[in-house]
């Protein structure tokens, strides 16, 4: 079986970043793209989305992964959210730890980028 | 490949005694073999038609409880192999499946471990354990025992098999 993790991102106009990450956020897989995430969230736009729709699972390496990417747009007056599927396994994950009562979840990219900037 | 259901030839109680049983795996404590465990695990839960809800909250746990062994096991948890072990049976109305996880490092039990509070805000929350969290609420069973210098900490979970 085969995991690749991937991380990219597209800018929505001047105030709206989207992430997408895809792949196993388990510990060699938070490890290959948990330094990426922190400088896409390091710029300066108000609102994040991070879609972890392609993600298959999610460990509590990458729960902190994150939860410090949050707090970094949070401290510079912006807002991420986190589009995840529902019933599924990265859902189970933020729920589970009470993540999901930290930072907005959807199930879709639209509400997720109407919250974001909100 | 077993498939579960249940044909004339073939009752339910035939089927399930032919996916009970046990599956062992060795591994090195390092993140790759984290991976190699995980790929090991959800291979056995479909072999054995343990359910893919049931079967997520024991691969959520078995990181979990890996995860903990190479960051706080030591020296000799990370030299020594660790050894996985997963039991899947069959009662009349219920399905049962648990792993164990017997490395080699620092004495620890986690059921001793303090229940974590869990943040109201961003703000409060912090990044260490998070995995036991994962763990307490994954498993529907958590034991744990020290034997000739090894941790052995079993999670299990519980589905209707009817």
């Amino acid at each position: 079986m085969q995991f690749i993790m991937s991380i990219s991102y597209s800018d929505v106009g001047e105030n709206l970043r989207r992430i997408v990450i895809s792949g196993r956020l388990d510990i060699p897989g938070t490890d290959s793209v948990a330094s990426k995430l922190g400088e896409l969230v390091a710029a300066p736009k108000k609102g994040v989305v991070v879609d972890l729709s392609p993600v298959q699972f999610l460990a509590s390496i990458g729960i902190r992964a994150l939860i410090s990417s949050a707090k970094t747009v949070q401290q510079r007056g912006g807002k991420m959210v986190l589009v995840v599927d529902g019933g599924s396994s990265v859902l189970m994950s933020l729920e589970a730890t009470g993540v999901d009562q930290l930072i907005p979840i959807f199930r879709n990219t639209a509400d997720a980028e109407r919250a974001a900037v909100a | 490949m077993p498939n579960g259901r249940q044909s004339p030839e073939r009752p339910a109680e035939v089927e399930r005694s032919a996916l009970s049983g046990l599956d062992e795996l060795t591994i090195s404590a390092n993140g790759a073999e984290v991976r190699r465990a995980s790929e090991w695990l959800d291979a056995s839960c479909r072999r054995r038609n343990v359910p893919q809800a049931s079967a997520e909250r024991l691969a959520l746990c078995l990181h979990e409880v890996l995860a903990n062994i190479i960051a706080h096991g030591g020296g000799t948890a990370l030299s020594a192999p660790v050894r996985l072990l997963l039991e899947v049976g069959f009662e009349p109305d219920t399905g049962k499946a648990s792993v164990t996880v017997s490395d080699a490092g620092i004495a620890f039990n986690p059921l001793l471990v303090p229940k974590k509070v869990l943040p109201k805000t961003l703000a409060e929350a912090s990044s260490g354990g998070l995995g036991m969290v994962l763990i307490r609420r994954c498993s529907d069973r958590l034991d744990y025992r020290r034997e000739d210098g090894r941790n052995l900490l079993t999670f299990g979970v519980r589905w209707n098999a009817r």
